[in-house]
């Protein structure tokens, strides 16, 4: 029986379990190796995650299972993502979909978001969390590689209702050396998918030398799905098995960009402390209406909140937002 | 105003240290700082050249700026340990490495020592999962030892109170008289503290993901060398540099992961807290020395951190701080200080010193180096 989670389509037997290794089939359904069982319930800001047009400013639980279906070269999870599951799960946190939501809510959460590795290897677990979440008033979202069948983005689209999607090269050398895909194709399918129902960023580490030279292309081709797609552009550091490579030089990669801001109003260059390309400004007129503190590796903050009805306070642009802004403490987490 | 400059290599920006705003500012001491920044990038955690790189800024900070008093922490040996799999003689290389370097600094500044260890490590036998309460348990950044119990329902004491791998449960009023807290001090503690025997950590929801090979072992004493006279508990230390300034050029230097059987010089027992506490090499254990009294309701055990981590919190490059520590012996002093360190926002937030540079990383991700500049009056 195959597969019909991710693009990798793998052939799955009662001991067969794929690329990810997180699934098998009886025969007439395929089933989860490793339900319900995480890495983690940390608490993240929004814009650490990062979220940067969705409910700015709200509080999110993050969770994450094991294990991945890609084998990118410089994983900054790899410790998780690129082990064994078989392995990881002596560690892993055995929670059913209810006491996940109640978590969350003693957490004082807003939202729940997946953000360690790859949802499309936990999709279950994930619908049955979804439901539970759904009922007590809170939303999903997720990070995730794109690399989804058609049929399993509807599922993901059932799931969480934002989205921030790792666009990560274009050439089928860089996807097959770095990531170890044959092609991006399906990735650039499923943004084009989620953006049309639902809020979509996108997300590129940049590896200097590498795939810098696509920025532009990258640029033009979201904003050929829609131009308001927020796009993050991050410097990547040297991890896992890139980790002798160079650090990426912040000005060359920002001048890089020069051209790609003209093709999409909201591009942010960051994944390193106190970058100066995290605030949101209006596209129109060009005055800052969001103001946000980088400290990279997942610390991103919001700092101030300028367009409270939506639109930017000088010309009166919509500014394109899942949701409000939310205060950090409105769900008080009383346990 | 305090100043912070940060470096992600080839790139530098500076900020208000407690607004987070971007500032521009110039004079000589920005400069110095910049320079020792630029001329020596952070090389990570666990790379061999991480506790050089803290000796190479303070012998170059101590060559442009003059202090008196030099703060100073090596960690790489305690990261490396804490997550690398070696054998004995592997970490035994680990700790010898790091005297050799503390030795280096010695010999090439002509500073007086105090070296203290920080407190041995263990390995970790098994978590404690406290993932499944009704309350809500939390075990603070990098706590092994401690815990903090929210929101308990009699069930979930119970079964705590029985549980073979906790050693004590601790009512928040107990921990309040053995420290002579009230008021204020109540308000980040949590009603109960779990204590875990030694070689367990507790394993709750907002834990690190990344599975530790060997923790801290929270010892009742730990190792203190200096030749500058007698000193058995840590918050005498302050006094026993207070009072030899005058004569000494001083540097406090810090080993983390290194406990009494670790310590490779003549060393003195230090009493690391009070009757059944001890403490962890975290904030309390810092201020406490820094300040020479316990400070452990500051950013206590197992305290809802994350209530805190809003965009409005002050000081966005001090992790969890929320305010500058008062009453550290950086600010103490009339003389001039520095810190230099590889752990955290330690440095600038817990000693005070007029100077401070630390390695930017978190969860072992190199984002560079912070610069700090407390003071430019001396």
């Amino acid at each position: 029986m195959r597969c019909h989670y991710c693009e990798w389509r793998c052939e799955l037997g009662p001991e067969k379990y794929g690329v990810c290794k997180m699934y098998f089939s009886d025969g007439e359904t395929i089933k989860e190796r490793f339900p319900h069982r995480w890495c983690t319930c940390g608490v993240l800001a929004i814009e650490s995650i990062p979220f940067y047009h969705v409910y700015p400013g709200s509080r999110c639980m993050t969770i994450g299972t094991s294990s991945c279906n890609f084998n990118c070269k410089y994983c900054a999870n790899g410790f998780i993502a690129k082990q064994d599951p078989v392995e990881m799960q002596r560690d892993m946190l055995d929670l059913s979909p209810r006491e996940m939501v109640r978590i969350a809510q003693k957490l004082g959460c807003h939202h729940i978001v997946f953000n360690v590795n790859e949802p499309a290897v936990s999709l279950d677990s994930l619908y049955d969390v979804a439901k539970e979440a759904q009922a007590a008033g809170i939303g999903m979202g997720c990070l995730t590689n794109g690399y989804t069948t058609p049929e399993s983005t509807e599922l993901l689209a059932s799931i969480f209702s934002f989205f921030n999607i790792s666009l990560k090269g274009l050439s089928p050398e860089f996807n097959r050396e770095y990531i170890g895909i044959p092609s991006p194709e399906p990735i650039l399918r499923t943004i084009k998918r989620l953006a049309e129902i639902s809020h979509v960023e996108v997300a590129t580490p940049v590896i200097q030398g590498v795939n810098d030279h696509e920025l532009d292309e990258m640029a033009g081709l979201i904003a050929g799905i829609d131009p308001e797609i927020p796009w993050h552009v991050f410097r990547l550091l040297p991890e896992d098995e890139m980790k002798d490579a160079q650090y990426p030089n912040i000005e060359l990669i920002n001048e890089a960009l020069v051209s790609a801001r003209s093709k999409l109003f909201n591009i942010y260059f960051h994944n390193f402390v106190g970058s100066d390309w995290v605030n949101t400004l209006c596209p129109e007129c060009g005055t800052t209406v969001i103001e946000r503190f980088s400290l990279g590796c997942g610390g991103d903050k919001l700092q101030r909140f300028l367009c409270n009805d939506g639109r930017c306070p000088s010309c009166g642009r919509g500014i394109r937002l899942l949701g409000d802004r939310v205060a950090w403490d409105r769900q008080g987490g009383a346990v | 105003m305090s100043l912070a400059i940060v470096d992600a290599r080839e790139w530098q920006n500076m900020f208000d240290l407690r607004t987070g705003a971007k500032v521009e500012a110039g004079g000589t001491r920005v400069e110095m700082m910049k320079d020792v920044l630029k001329k020596f990038p952070y090389p990570g955690d666990m790379d061999p050249g991480s506790n050089r790189w803290v000796s190479d800024i303070a012998l170059d900070l101590i060559g442009a700026y003059h202090p008196r008093f030099v703060f100073l922490n090596y960690a790489r040996q305690y990261f490396s340990i804490r997550y690398s799999a070696m054998d004995e003689a592997e970490r035994k290389k680990m700790i010898r490495d790091v005297f050799a370097e503390v030795e280096r600094f010695i010999g090439e500044s002509g500073f007086t020592p105090i070296v203290v260890g920080r407190g041995g490590m263990t390995p970790l036998l098994e978590y404690i999962d406290l993932s499944k309460l009704d309350g809500l348990a939390i075990c603070t950044h990098w706590s092994a030892r401690y815990a903090g119990l929210h929101g308990p329902s009699s069930a979930d004491l119970v079964r705590l109170n029985a549980h073979p791998q906790i050693e004590m449960i601790v009512e928040r009023e107990a921990l309040l008289r053995l420290f002579d807290g009230g008021g204020e001090d109540a308000l980040r503690q949590p009603e109960y503290l779990l204590v875990a025997k030694k070689g367990y950590a507790f394993k709750t929801v907002s834990s690190v993901m990344r599975r530790p090979v060997m923790i801290h072992d929270a010892d009742d004493y730990i190792p203190l060398f200096t030749p500058l006279g007698e000193v058995n508990d840590i918050t005498a230390i302050r006094k026993l540099i207070e009072d030899n300034l005058r004569e000494h050029r001083i540097a406090l230097i810090f080993l983390e992961g290194v406990g009494i059987n670790e310590f490779l010089l003549p060393l003195a027992s230090c009493r690391n807290g009070k009757q059944w506490y001890c403490h962890e090499p975290g904030a309390a254990q810092y201020l406490s020395i820094t300040s020479g009294r316990h400070r452990i309701f500051d950013y206590p055990a197992g305290y809802r951190s994350f209530d805190e981590d809003s965009g409005e919190k002050e000081y966005p490059l001090s992790g969890y701080f929320t305010s500058l520590p008062r009453d550290t012996i950086g600010e103490g002093i009339a003389d001039r200080s520095i810190a230099v360190g590889n752990n955290s926002m330690f440095m600038h937030m817990v000693t005070g010193a007029d100077m401070c540079v630390e390695c930017f990383a978190r969860n072992l991700s190199n984002q560079g180096a912070l610069g700090v500049i407390h003071r430019q009056d001396k």
